[in-house]
């Protein structure tokens, strides 16, 4: 089965789809098969970045059923083992989705022939973005150095958190847990999945054991992106260290990719950054975060509890 | 999940060993005020105002406890009390004793240990030099020099630090092909000296290095 790295994170323009595309560029060039599926529905815009102006099906034609088989909607690039499942010419968001067409996706995308699959998840939180991060151990999260998108981060990595822990119980018992962590935190801690985790080890022993194998098996990446000369290097490593000290959760740091105006450049020539300006900091941080995703293996989550 | 910050005792707040110089206690309370500052980019919107004033205050807390020799004697006694911690080894150094504090922090072998690697990343992606370097396509000894030298490292801290004898890190620089070692080893010993400068990308770099001196000139 093929690895399945979900990609999302902080705020519109963080560069979750140049990141998503120049990573696709690599694992090919690796000679990885590798596919990109567009799933920032509305605001699709991989297809660009990959040298397929004007996709001739999509993502959109699985959805309406006008194309049966997810595999038949995969378009090639003019990379070599680089493909792409376009969201062009959708005109709907991913939160709109209904259970059966998410259901019906996760499982079609878990039976494609890649090698290495990657999901340009777009920056929301609904439902659905959190469940298609939650079919793999790896996702990855982008963000640039700037509160805004560091704070949607946070706030992406504990919705998926709190959906995880939401799979476990039904209607009720969550209700009951959602009181509960009301009346011992206060305010507002429903919302928080510590909160909701510290009920559960008293109410729920067995789901709390469960529930945290499963938080330890998650190997989630970090990613700043956009780094200027005089922002802080390390902040990616302290990003991870609070998320692991305080959430208790795994995130691995990536890298940093430096800020470089000729990926605006490329962009506009619609040409490959990476074989553009190959010898800028910016590549050779690409490049080695790409090594290392190629490298790595993980495990798939699949479906098991949706 | 791990335990509440305040369940944790103030070597695990500060992220320490239990045996640490004063000189890791200071510099893991700032690296912690980095952290949780109002303000610090990193913990932007994790924390209530609240929650945020609580783990200063417990920073604060630690950091005072723990930089006292005499306050640390007494936290650290209940900490064995309470099987957190083991009684420190005879041997070990007594902390009563400043001498031999101060000899510890101030041993160079010692000192090398303290230039964190943040602090390295962080010059340079600041140095144009270094970074004007580093988007080359090839790399020179003469290159590694340099950015040593813009970091304010000896040759003999790269030595301490990744057991090359000085004399090789020196051909390394010079990118005299004759006088290198074999190049079984020379790509091993160039790996760990760009590690050493706290370079990311060693991999990529190495390679660079070595099309670079291997070709002729
Ligand atoms: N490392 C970078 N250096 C400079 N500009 C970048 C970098 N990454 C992204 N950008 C710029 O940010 C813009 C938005 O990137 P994009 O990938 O479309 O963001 P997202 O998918 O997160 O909304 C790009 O058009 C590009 O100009
Ligand atoms: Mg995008």
């Amino acid at each position: 089965m093929a690895h399945v790295w979900p990609i999302g994170g902080g705020k519109g323009g963080s560069g979750k789809s140049f990141i998503t595309s120049s990573l696709g560029r690599l694992s090919a060039e690796l000679g990885k098969k590798t596919l990109i599926i567009d799933l920032d529905l509305g605001a699709a815009n991989l297809h660009t970045l990959v040298g397929v102006p004007d996709p001739q099906k999509g993502f959109s034609d699985f959805i309406r059923k006008k194309i049966p088989l997810l595999e038949d909607t995969v378009v090639e690039t003019p990379s070599a083992n680089l493909f792409l499942i376009s969201g062009a010419h959708d005109n709907f968001d991913i939160a709109n989705l209904s259970y059966e067409q998410k259901i019906r996706t996760l499982r079609a995308i878990a039976k494609l022939d890649f090698d290495r699959i990657l999901l340009d998840l777009g920056a929301g939180t609904s439902f659905n973005t959190l469940d298609f991060f939650l079919i793999s151990q790896n996702g990855i999260f982008i963000t640039t150095p700037e509160p805004t998108s560091v704070e949607n981060v946070y706030r992406l990595i504990r919705s998926i958190y709190f959906r995880r822990i939401r799979y476990c119980f039904n209607v009720t018992e969550f209700k009951e847990l959602e009181v509960e962590a009301d009346r011992q935190f206060g305010d507002g801690s429903f919302n928080r999945p510590d909160s909701l985790m510290k009920v559960i080890s008293r109410t729920h022993p067995e789901k709390y054991t469960q529930l945290n194998i499963e938080f330890d098996a998650f190997r989630f990446k970090l990613i700043i992106n956009q780094v200027r000369k005089h922002d802080n290097a390390a902040l990616g490593l302290q990003m991870c260290r609070m998320m692991d000290k305080h959430l208790g959760l795994n995130m691995e740091f990536l890298g940093n990719v430096a800020y470089d105006e000729h990926v605006h450049d490329a962009i506009c020539q619609q040409v490959s950054f990476l074989e553009r300006y190959p010898y800028t900091k910016t590549a050779t941080d690409l490049r080695e975060i790409g090594k290392q995703i190629v490298e790595s293996a993980g495990r798939q989550l699949t479906l098991r509890y949706m | 999940m791990r335990k509440d910050f305040d369940q944790l005792n103030y070597y695990e707040m500060l992220d320490i060993k239990p045996d640490a110089v004063p000189y890791e206690i200071r510099h893991a309370y700032n690296a912690a005020l980095q952290l949780y500052q109002p303000g610090s980019l990193v913990s932007y919107s994790f924390f209530s105002d609240g929650e945020r004033r609580a783990i200063l205050s417990l920073v604060e807390k630690a950091y005072q406890t723990l930089i006292n020799d005499q306050s640390r004697k007494d936290y650290d006694a209940t900490l064995i009390s309470r099987g957190e911690i083991e009684a420190r080894d005879e041997s070990a150094p007594d902390l009563k004793k400043p001498v031999s504090v101060f000899h510890i922090s101030r041993g160079p072998a010692a000192r090398t240990v303290f230039i964190s690697s943040d602090a390295l990343k962080n010059k340079i992606s600041q140095s144009r030099i270094i970074t004007d370097i580093l988007a080359q396509s090839e790399l020179s000894g003469e290159d590694l020099k340099q950015i040593r030298t813009e970091l304010g490292l000896t040759i003999e801290h790269i030595a301490e630090e990744t057991k090359i004898r000085v004399n090789n890190i020196r051909s390394i620089e010079e990118g005299q092909a004759e006088q290198m070692p074999p190049a079984v080893f020379l790509k091993g010993f160039v790996k760990s000296y760009l590690k050493c400068l706290g370079l990311d990308s060693v991999e990529e770099l190495s390679a660079r290095y070595m099309n670079t001196v291997s070709r002729p000139k």
